[in-house]
């Protein structure tokens, strides 16, 4: 029996893209994933913790790794290996906690000879490091050879202000995130139908572990005051959340509400 | 047309009432992100297509009117018949993929409408301009036959500067994601939106684009007509096919030998833009997406010059250059096979520590740049060697200086090749930085290379002795499979460049602007975007076919098809016989 053309061209076809894509599958397989927000202002951290997120923060979120080594020169970037040391001596006057962070801020204030000026600012968009994370990475450099001397206070207020990206930039609540979690919990009855992160386990309603990832604050502040007109979640019935939450809560409870529901990421 | 630039002329509300909607949605089933992507790509197939093919028929058509063979004006009129069908799709996935972000990105969209909105009516009334223009074209062809030919082949121009007018803006759009310019910290638009639209992978992105349509044009047509020619009842029919696949395979391949070099000039301005997103792109989670591309062009490199050598066969006095074939076989497969060497590999510790390291300790050397910008130059010279040999098959010089000719060429080649070798091995002993300007150097020494050679063949073969006609039709049936699995591999191709030039924002929207705070963050690994580009390739190879159906049905029971004068010319006795003349024309 004669095939079609048309069968003999499409199993063809087929075959080609089949085998590109088992091809592709079989190589290694790399993901890039978004990087965590580390947070340590107001903790406890000793040292040596500081210095072991800021060897996390080299390895991942700064992307330093790809242009520095530690012990074996760069093309692109200087070997960081006894940089703690050596920062102190680098710019008279400057001390190397000092060096080093302004190295990060504003790497082109000084370039170590025969390199060319290509490193961003580790504060902006695209790597964006925020405060903690310059406090932590500043500590990891300076171990590299020295001693870990950095505070917090040392990064400068305004460091990693742009960090999340302009166009994308978070509306700051001016609420209490855990009165707002009281409010959740008790006055509000919210944990009755809802889940947020590790409180509540109620499937009546969306689980809102990661509302403030998916929706603005606008969004979540008009829900809450007007349910039916801002539409229900596909997969969930209508009508069922309560109308009467502006009539309920005071003021400063719909604000801590909304300041704590902006924490679930 | 109207509901586009009804849903354009609602946008400003729309971006308005978006800021109180949340900032993403979930489309059904298969999300929002596997959506937007299968549309894009869909679109983007598509728009290629209806952009690429136009930019040759005119040519072809150009030709047809200056040398009076009707045959060339049949061709032109069979090509942007292809199109004609393929271009209400377009418009109808274009829609849906504006749809689809409005619905479910609206954050998104509200950021690019407030930088591009001024744009969003240049491109509609742009693609007004180009439909309109393309019907008067295809409708008119009878009607501005004769001595309104030029008319015909001017609206062929201008519709084809309406084209790529309408990719420039798009392109800005695009480019604008990936290297963001012309706005403040805050992501405002400082000042005109040419900044934004004129930003660093904006004019590379555009040649390379303009480019690859061409090559993708080129492909589909061919592999249409392979399709046709293995349907083929009579022999006439067949010889028409083949030679339609021949022109569309021709166009294809004179557009890929200069593709790389676009391809470099926008990895260039990457880097130029920000190191880290360049250093991403090639060495860091991406690297081994540029083995599987190199694995493709090897495969689109040895297929073209696959299909070149089986050429010749249908060709007398071919016989002449079958000795050159095995030394081009050997250069191209030695290198495809440098090209796809991994710089390192991931393997387990104790291999590690058996190889000592992650580079092999003779085949790593293969893996860096040197090495694959060295074999992908030597490629495309041979590629080159290969279609002047398939040029002058069945031609025999008759001026006298040929002699000095070939000797000219000959040395312009070898001279490309010691140039392209030189600099490959000597870029071993230098930094990085010196190294990328030695790229340059073997890409000019290729490119003039093909200057002279060509400045010297056309007048040496003009006039030249026919050694016999080709047989147009008597190709060995597998050469047509070679043009389909060109057509499916560029295709391919284009659906992962896509997944590169997207997946290097990681994850951003906008790069360094806007973050990408959805549930899809995370750019996948490229095993799961082969499957995505695979079920989108399929879906477009499907819906090519039924709107090549759907345009064939008006042919139907028309003997002569769309029934201009040029329709059907007879091919019987190859390219050297008399061709049907074009009406009008006094040659």
């Amino acid at each position: 029996m004669r095939l079609p053309v048309g069968v003999k061209v499409g199993a063809f076809a087929l075959f080609v893209m089949g085998t590109y894509t088992y091809y592709a599958n079989s190589i290694p397989q790399i993901q890039s994933k978004p990087p965590a927000e580390l947070s340590l202002e107001g903790g406890n951290v000793t040292p040596a913790q500081l210095v072991k997120a800021g060897e996390e923060i080299f390895k991942t979120k700064g992307t330093c790794e790809i242009c520095h080594r530690i012990g074996q020169k760069g093309t692109r970037a200087p070997d960081l290996a006894g940089v703690g040391a050596r920062a102190a001596k680098t710019k008279p006057g400057m001390s190397a906690r000092q060096y080093i962070i302004e190295s990060l801020l504003q790497p082109g204030a000084y370039l170590v000879e025969g390199y060319p000026n290509i490193m961003p600012q580790v504060d902006k968009p695209p790597i964006g490091l925020n405060r903690s994370e310059l406090w932590a990475l500043t500590a990891f450099l300076e171990s590299l050879g020295g001693t870990p001397d950095v505070k917090l206070d040392d990064i400068p207020k305004t460091a990693g202000a742009a960090a999340a990206g302009g166009g994308a930039a978070e509306v700051k609540i001016p609420g209490d995130p855990k009165a707002g979690e009281a409010v959740f919990t008790g006055k509000g009855g919210c944990i009755a139908c809802h889940k947020a992160g590790k409180i509540g386990a109620s499937p009546v309603g969306p689980d809102l572990s990661q509302i403030a990832k998916i929706q603005t604050p606008e969004y979540v502040m008009k829900k809450i005051l007007d349910p039916a007109g801002s539409g229900t979640v596909a997969g969930f019935p209508k009508g069922v959340m309560p109308p009467m939450f502006g009539q309920s809560l005071t003021a400063k409870e719909y604000v801590d509400l909304v300041s704590f529901l902006m924490t679930l990421k | 047309m109207v509901a586009l630039l009804t849903a354009f002329s609602a946008l400003p509300a729309l971006a308005q009432d978006a800021t109180r909607d949340p900032a993403y949605r979930a489309f059904p089933l298969i999300g929002s992100r596997l959506a937007v992507w299968a549309i894009a790509q869909l679109h983007l197939n598509f728009a290629a297509f209806i952009l690429g093919v136009p930019i040759f028929a005119v040519i072809i058509e150009i030709i047809g009117w200056r040398t009076g063979d009707a045959r060339y004006d049949w061709l032109a009129h069979e090509f942007v018949k292809l199109i004609f069908a393929a271009f209400s799709t377009t418009a109808l996935l274009g829609a849906l993929l504006l749809f689809l972000f409005v619905g479910y990105y609206p954050k998104f969209w509200t950021y690019m409408t407030s930088i591009f909105f001024p744009t969003y009516w240049v491109y509609a009334l742009l693609f007004f301009a180009e439909t309109f223009t393309v019907y008067i074209w295809y409708y008119g062809w009878d009607w501005l036959s004769g001595s309104r030919k030029a008319i015909h082949v001017g609206l062929g121009i201008v519709s084809n500067l309406f084209g790529t007018a309408i990719l420039l803006v798009a392109n800005s759009w695009v480019t604008f994601m990936i290297s963001p310019a012309g706005i403040d910290e805050s992501g405002a638009l400082k000042g005109s939106v040419w900044a934004a639209i004129n930003n660093f992978t904006w004019m590379p992105i555009n040649i390379h684009r303009l480019i690859a349509n061409i090559v993708f044009g080129g492909t589909i047509a061919a592999a249409y007509a392979a399709f046709r020619f293995l349907g083929a009842k009579t022999d006439e029919e067949r010889a028409r096919y083949d030679w339609m696949g021949y022109i569309g395979n021709f166009v294809a391949l004179s557009a890929f030998i200069v593709l790389p070099f676009a391809g470099y000039y926008l990895g260039r301005e990457i880097y130029a833009f920000n190191q880290t997103m360049g250093i991403t792109m090639m060495g860091g989670f991406m690297s081994w997406l540029w083995i599987i591309q190199a694995i493709l062009i090897g495969v689109l490199f040895i297929g073209s010059n696959y299909y070149l050598w089986l050429g010749m066969e249908r060709i007398p006095g071919s016989e002449r250059y079958r000795r050159y074939v095995p030394m081009m076989i050997g250069i191209l497969a030695f290198g495809f096979m440098v090209w796809a060497t991994p710089r390192s590999m991931v393997i387990t510790l104790d291999e590690a520590r058996a190889m000592g390291g992650t580079h092999h300790p003779v085949l790593g050397f293969l893996g860096v740049m040197s090495a694959k910008n060295t074999a992908v130059n030597m490629m495309i010279l041979t590629t080159f060697l290969s279609f002047i040999l398939y040029r002058r098959a069945n031609r025999v010089s008759t001026k006298s200086w040929v002699g000095i000719g070939m000797l000219i060429q000959w040395l312009a080649l070898g001279l490309a090749a010691a140039v392209v070798i030189f600099y490959g091995v000597y870029g071993y002993f230098v930094e990085s930085l010196v190294r990328i300007g030695f790229s340059v150097y073997q890409v000019m020494a290729v490119l003039g290379a093909i200057v002279v050679v060509m400045a010297v063949d056309i007048p040496m073969f003009k006039g030249a002795r026919s050694t016999g006609a080709i047989r147009w039709g008597t190709i060995a049936p597998r050469s047509q499979y070679v043009l389909i699995l060109l057509a499916v591999t560029f295709t391919w191709l284009m659906g992962l460049m896509g997944f590169a030039r997207s997946g290097i924002r990681q994850h951003w929207h906008v790069y360094g602007v806007m973050r990408d705070n959805s549930v899809d963050a995370v750019t996948p690994a490229i095993g799961y975007a082969a499957n995505m580009i695979t079920v989108v390739t399929i879906a477009f190879f499907a819906l090519v076919m039924f709107v090549f159906w759907l345009g064939g049905l008006a042919e139907k029971g028309k003997a002569g098809g769309h029934g201009h004068p040029a329709a059907m010319p007879v091919f019987a006795g190859g390219s050297d016989a008399e061709p049907a003349r074009v009406p009008g024309r006094k040659s």
